[in-house]
């Protein structure tokens, strides 16, 4: 045998540590392309950025409350995280499937390092969900409308949720090597977590899955949510980094630094579920300041227009448009209700927290109306024929036990300065009808018409004879007098009549 | 100064098949010819070389750095390019992306440098012009030449080749037989093969193995003078030769201990890995 001697030719390279965790990155960074190219994750990511257009283009009739935006967030990441864990679970198997597995096996880079590899290479999905949720709540707190403060937990559970859904498939690659077992995982999970109802929040256990989004029609101040989201970010970035962990060390990476990590992130899973779970249930304190909100709320005041108008300090801002609506009735209303102060009042029902509808009882101040804490769309002519209500009978209690022809008047008043008068009637009537007797919608105790104020309501938004303005004014003392039948307001005001006499059985 | 390879009695049981027994080399820059029959443990014997199975006896060395030890497994990983029998790849991946990904896991981090690598080896292989094109669209001569460029990325002191010719067609083959040549120079290629028109054409070295042993290791022309007087022809087939063919002219070609009188033949590289592998008491037949 011959024994020729050589020089080694490797040539001298950074330390080892440092050239390994390079090339694990490099790895990653080579696997994050793929994904992010990948089928499943481009759609997933294009449905993502439409459905966020689409949603936020008129969201909450642009005025959002921003510690409700902020769980809007949540949903649609999911959608991502499925399609991450679908690519992430592909590429963790690719090496079995194509038999590439006894080459790379005796490449310098071992397979847990790769593992390594395929669990970094989903933070990139994760940190474009981020943008995205930041682009989606930027939105809606750039709106002029915005109110409220968003919550940087809950708007890093979408992102954690991709990052823990990526994690999951790289587990679930390594764990069975079979390219089906990802999709059937991807199968369960839509069912249970997107197209599921989805958890309410309201028992401990319900918060371990991703996103409990609970939110009801009316929005609380942030500090009487009551969401443990916090230890809910803990939670999933501790489950995120556990199931990566657990990949690497099934894949055989079972270094003290791994062993430490997944101990540690274990110790955040189960610190992060177990405090979760334990805010799911409100505390005395909580419970004590919903009760206070609910029942004498520490408001914030402010003077316009010579009414009062106070809010809970998250709505300051918008008492100025409460007070636009205000003016607007009043400046066509007649007599004294033309420039009577009222106390504008925003109240909720905190006690069950958010998620609920509670009702909100009328108040029986003269010259109190309230207002609650969504704002737009169908909110506005709600809220205006409170105040016209409250200018007309007097009170709130009063105004929703009104049966005589002064409804007519309530309903002028309230929808005739509107940009669509009758698209606003049709909208503040419960059953989206402008014909027959209904319900008219107010942020308490709710209002009622019959057909013939119905149909007088109507003539008098479609074609208002010339001078109904005036003769609101001129005939103020009558139009609002107690026991003014439908005829005669009718007659007052220019327009036909009912047929049928006023009847509050209708 | 470290010899590139050098092993010792190196041994590998799969249960009570000794797949390797005692094998002991030394290899040097070059192209060194891997000849055996099928089962002869040259496969075995390169999977034990590429670090990719331990030998459980017996121990060697790469560029003086010893596998047995994790940490010198790993440098001999970094100083190693292996062809395996048969190599898989990502279809999906183009040509580019499959030599890139290689480099990674051979630790080449810069994506500058790295790149700049994958292009030149797709270029030493003549695969520049088509390394966009996904490996599914590629004919299998060009895939055979892929996985060439994946073994060669980083430039590897110590490559392994793995029957790299198997189903290629002659063009093909001998196109692969260039790469190869160039590849061996400056490096130490060990390339198993059942074609002894590689090794002829090719190696500098040749190792014949049989059940497990080495049982000729020498130059080319070593293993062909070992037929020297021991290749005659006839007009029948000699029973007494120990492997024997009718020749494109009509005649015998009869390999093995001559009878007195015989028209002896000009011996080639086969006949005297014929009469290797006889001599080791391996079943020869023709």
């Amino acid at each position: 045998m011959s024994a020729v001697l050589v020089e080694e030719s490797a040539p001298v390279r950074a330390p080892l540590h440092d050239r390994r965790a390079r090339a694990v990155l490099a790895l990653a960074r080579f696997e994050a392309r793929r994904l992010l190219l990948s089928v499943p994750v481009v759609i997933a990511f294009v449905a993502y950025v439409a459905w966020i257009v689409w949603r936020t283009r008129d969201s909450w009739d642009g005025h959002p409350v921003l510690q409700d935006a902020d769980r809007a967030t949540q949903s649609m990441p999911m959608l991502v995280g499925l399609a991450v864990l679908l690519g992430a679970a592909r590429a963790v198997v690719r090496s079995e499937r194509h038999g590439t597995e006894h080459h790379f096996s005796v490449l310098v880079l071992r397979p847990w390092h790769r593992m390594a590899g395929h669990a970094l290479s989903v933070v990139p999905a994760a940190l474009l969900t981020a943008v995205c949720v930041a682009g989606q709540f930027g939105w809606e707190a750039l709106k002029a409308g915005a109110v409220g403060h968003g919550s940087p937990a809950e708007l890093a559970v979408g992102p954690l949720t991709v990052l823990a859904f990526g994690a999951l498939g790289v587990l679930v690659g390594r764990l069975t090597m079979a390219a089906f077992a990802a999709p059937l995982l991807v199968v369960v999970l839509l069912f249970v977590f997107v197209l599921g109802t989805g958890p309410s929040g309201a028992s401990g256990l319900s918060w371990l899955a991703p996103v409990v989004a609970t939110t009801g029609p009316d929005p609380l101040p942030s500090d009487l949510l009551g969401r443990p989201a916090a230890w809910h970010a803990l939670y999933l970035a501790g489950a995120a980094l556990s199931l990566a962990l657990l990949a690497v060390a099934v894949a055989g990476g079972r270094t003290a630094a791994v062993r430490a990590g997944l101990v540690l992130s274990l110790a955040a899973t189960v610190t992060g579920g177990i405090l979760q779970a334990g805010g799911a249930t409100p505390s005395k304190e909580l419970t004590a300041a919903r009760e206070r909100a609910s029942v004498h709320p520490e408001l914030t005041c402010a003077e316009h227009g010579g009414s009062r108008y106070c809010a809970f300090p998250e709505w300051a801002p918008r008492t100025g448009t409460w007070a636009g609506v205000v003016d607007r009735v009043q400046a066509v209303a007649g007599g004294s209700a033309h420039d009577r102060p009222l106390v504008v009042r925003q109240r909720i029902d905190a006690r069950y927290g958010p998620g609920t509808d509670a009702a909100i009882p009328a108040l029986t101040g003269a010259g109190q109306v309230t207002v609650g804490t969504a704002w737009g769309g169908n909110r506005v002519p709600e809220f205006s024929s409170a105040v016209a209500a409250v200018l007309v009978a007097g009170s709130e209690a009063a105004g929703s036990e009104l049966c005589d022809g002064r409804m007519v008047t309530v309903m002028w008043l309230s929808l005739s300065w509107q940009d669509d008068p009758m698209g606003a009637l049709r909208r503040v009537r419960l059953d989206d009808s402008v014909t027959g007797s209904a319900i008219v919608l107010s942020p308490t105790d709710p209002l009622s018409m019959t057909e013939g104020q119905t149909d007088v309501v109507r003539r008098l938004l479609e074609n208002p004879p010339a001078g109904t303005g005036a003769r609101v004014t001129e005939h103020w003392a009558e139009l609002t007098a107690p026991g003014v039948t439908t005829a005669r307001v009718a007659e007052l005001l220019g327009v036909p009549g009912p047929k049928k006499a006023d009847s509050c059985e209708d | 100064m470290t010899p590139t390879v050098s092993a010792s009695g190196l041994g590998l049981s799969y249960g009570r098949t000794r797949a390797l027994d005692d094998v002991s080399l030394r290899l040097t820059p070059g192209v060194t010819g891997l000849l055996g029959p099928n089962g002869a443990g040259k496969t075995t014997l390169l999977r034990v070389l590429a670090t990719a199975v331990p030998a459980d006896r017996g121990a060697f060395t790469v560029l003086g750095h010893d596998p047995g030890t994790s940490r010198g497994r790993q440098e001999v990983r970094r100083r190693l390019g292996y062809l395996p029998q048969t190599p898989g790849f990502h279809p999906d991946f183009t040509a580019f992306e499959f030599v890139d990904y290689v480099a990674i896991l051979k630790e080449l981090a810069d994506r500058r440098e790295r790149h700049r690598e994958v292009r030149r080896v797709l270029a030493e292989v003549d695969l520049g012009d088509v390394r966009g094109r996904r490996i599914k669209k590629l004919s299998g001569g060009m895939r055979q030449r892929v996985a060439l460029a994946a073994a060669l990325v980083g430039d590897p002191g110590f490559l392994v080749l793995d029957e790299p010719t198997v189903g290629l067609d002659p063009e093909q083959r001998m196109r692969f037989r260039e790469l190869i040549a160039g590849a061996g120079e400056g490096r130490t290629v060990l390339l198993s093969t059942h074609q002894t028109e590689d090794v002829a054409m090719l190696c500098h070295r040749v190792i014949v193995m049989a059940a497990g042993t080495v049982c000729f290791d020498g130059t080319p022309a070593e293993l062909t003078a070992r037929a020297a007087g021991r290749v005659w022809s006839s007009t029948e087939k000699d029973p007494g030769a120990k492997a024997g063919w009718r020749t494109g002219t009509g005649s015998f070609r009869n390999v093995g201990d001559p009878p007195p009188g015989a028209e002896p033949a000009e011996p080639t590289l086969e006949d005297g890995y014929l009469l290797a592998l006889d001599d080791a008491g391996t079943e020869v037949a023709a």
